[in-house]
């Protein structure tokens, strides 16, 4: 069948063996359809601009008098409204759908002639008295097998130890759900609180570079003033001796003692001196105010 | 004469007069030929052409690159770490483009008409699910979103975003539910597990890992709040710019709107049911107990 889309967007097809019967969608003509589509009806007029999967799957590429773009774009793709097509595929009734299904695996449950094993014979051997054999017996045979329908489920024991062990293993919705949020919230918390120790520690933190900034900067004076004080009791002691002194010998040392000791009754009397200058100044101002 | 200038110039009259091109004339540019590695060849390159003196290095027969001669090799010692560890216990999720399912609805092998499940997708042969190799179900890829055009009422065990937007755009229905490794291998055999006669298990809810994906409604979780899902909805719409249909208008309505019950495996048989393939029954127990367990 060809396919040929119009400049105004409408499609009409053209049987191959019938090339006079030229069809549109709307109105299907030709017998040789039927043969194709043993589904289709002639009289069978489906909605306006609708293009069905099983056409599509039967349609061949060949496309008069359109461009390959466009001959790509008809099938592939489907929602464009550009080609007046309001209706999609499956939006189509029921009676059109094709639905082509694999065929199941014949069972061969062999009915005619079942093996039921004897209970009570020794022959038999142990595992086909057991229970999960009845079960796959009943399974297989059904009432016909003998076996006794309540065996399929479990007993009282076997169903005590099933809820047992569903209780431990396998906690509701609402727990587990509890459990997360639970979870969440332990994690939330200490993120917060390690932000919180954060932020407060850097809140600390210009004052105490500032402080070590300090610390470093009068460690330095000290050093520079205590450089500077050891460089002029050296040109002191030059100045005496006469000659350069070793600061680690006896001399120097001495000498560095008596100097300490002159400074200090420097500063004594500097002291008092002061002393005095207060209580003098002191004394006159409360004449005055008496 | 000279104020016209010709293109070219001098190189055109000396190119006219120079010999015409022949072999004897070509040469390769510098450095473009290097000349080939011969083994075998002089004094010192020659007898064994470097291979050294007999043994595996010189017969070709090394081991493989990693082995130290039996002792556990450096690559097998040190364990796996972080996004590799455990990895051949991690679920898998084969996926489902949306391509490929609108090519199995288009050829018939999936019925959009009926709510579409692993099993229909297995019996359709469209996909291929191994529960013993940790697959834990199918997910909704959007390879083909573009072209998919389909209305069905679908069930993946995961989905992207840009997939449930196209599933919705056409006026679908899209769920993500989870099926535990026993449930799940019951689901794509039914037949195989009712053969021996067992009744039908419930289906476990997911682990602490999984539980948040399934109670989140923009996974469209069967776990999750219907109507959070319906303001998800909206807002996928908003994202992708489409406008949901209203599903309640349409002739399919409650088809879309079925939706399994999250400790049911299959659709209309409960758990504790036993079906028989021989009688062709179904066989409900009446035990108090027994349809306590499987009620809950």
């Amino acid at each position: 069948m060809r396919c040929c889309v119009l400049p105004d967007g409408h499609m009409t097809f053209t049987c191959f063996k019938c090339t006079e019967s030229i069809f549109s969608l709307q109105r299907i003509h030709c017998k040789h359809l039927n043969e194709v589509f043993p589904k289709w009806h002639t009289s069978y007029a489906p909605a306006e601009g609708v293009m069905t999967s099983a056409l599509r799957a039967y349609m061949t590429l060949e496309v008069t008098g359109v461009s390959s773009n466009m001959a790509a774009s008809l099938l592939s793709r489907r929602t464009a409204s550009s080609f007046s097509f309001t209706k999609l595929n499956s939006l189509l009734p029921a009676a059109v759908i094709q639905i082509a299904n694999y065929n199941p695996r014949p069972l061969r449950l062999n009915l005619k002639d079942p093996y039921i094993p004897d209970k009570e014979s020794e022959r038999t051997p142990e595992w086909q008295k057991t229970e999960k054999f009845e079960r796959r017996l009943f399974g297989r045979y059904g009432r016909a097998s003998g076996v006794n329908p309540v065996k399929l489920w479990p007993s009282a024991a076997r169903l005590e130890e099933l809820m047992a062990e569903e209780r431990e293993w396998h906690p509701p919705v609402e727990q587990m759900l509890q459990n997360i949020a639970e979870r969440q919230m332990e994690k939330e918390k200490r993120r917060i609180e390690r932000e919180k120790t954060i932020a407060e520690s850097m809140a600390k933190m210009p004052k105490l570079i500032a402080d070590w900034k300090k610390q470093k900067r009068e460690a330095k004076q000290k050093a520079n003033e205590e450089k500077q004080k050891q460089v002029r009791l050296l040109a002191m002691a030059r100045e005496r001796f006469g000659f350069a002194v070793d600061p680690r010998s006896v001399k120097f040392k001495e000498m560095v003692a008596e100097i300490e000791k002159e400074e200090k009754k420097q500063r004594k009397l500097l002291k008092r001196q002061k002393k005095e200058e207060e209580q003098t100044s002191i004394t006159p101002t409360a004449d005055s105010s008496q | 004469m000279s104020l016209i200038k010709k293109p070219g110039g001098k190189t055109i009259e000396v190119v006219k007069n120079l010999p015409r091109i022949t072999l004897a004339n070509l040469r390769p540019n510098p450095g473009a030929k290097t000349l080939e590695k011969r083994r075998g060849r002089g004094m010192h390159g020659g007898n064994r052409s470097g291979w050294g003196h007999k043994g595996e290095r010189q017969r070709c027969n090394r081991p493989r690159l990693g082995f130290e001669g039996g002792q556990t090799p450096f690559y097998l010692v040190i364990p796996k770490y972080g996004y590799n560890a455990n990895h051949s216990r991690q679920p898998q999720y084969p996926p489902l483009s949306l391509r490929r399912l609108q090519y199995l609805i288009d050829l018939g092998r999936i019925d959009p008409s009926q709510p579409i499940d692993l099993t229909q997708l297995v019996n359709g042969r469209g996909v291929e699910i191994q529960p013993q190799k940790r697959d834990y179900g199918v997910q909704l890829v959007d390879e083909g979103a573009d072209i998919f055009c389909a209305k069905v009422n679908l069930e993946v065990q995961a989905a992207s975003e840009k997939a449930i937007a196209a599933v919705e755009r056409n006026g679908g229905v899209i769920t993500t539910s989870y099926y535990d490794p026993r449930s799940l291998q019951i689901l794509i055999k039914p037949v195989p597990f009712f053969m021996p006669g067992e009744p039908i298990p419930k289906r476990l809810f997911p682990g602490e890992d999984l539980l948040p994906y399934y109670t989140d409604a923009n996974n469209r979780g069967y776990l999750a709040d219907p109507d959070k899902i319906q303001t998800a909805r909206m807002d996928l719409a908003k994202k992708y710019g489409y406008s949901i249909p209203d599903i309640s208008k349409d002739t399919l309505f409650e088809m879309l709107v079925q939706r399994k019950n999250p400790r049911h495996i299959f659709f209309g048989l409960s758990p504790g049911w036993v079906v028989n393939m021989a009688d062709k029954k179904i066989l409900k127990p009446t035990d108090d107990k027994v349809l306590q367990y499987y009620g809950s």
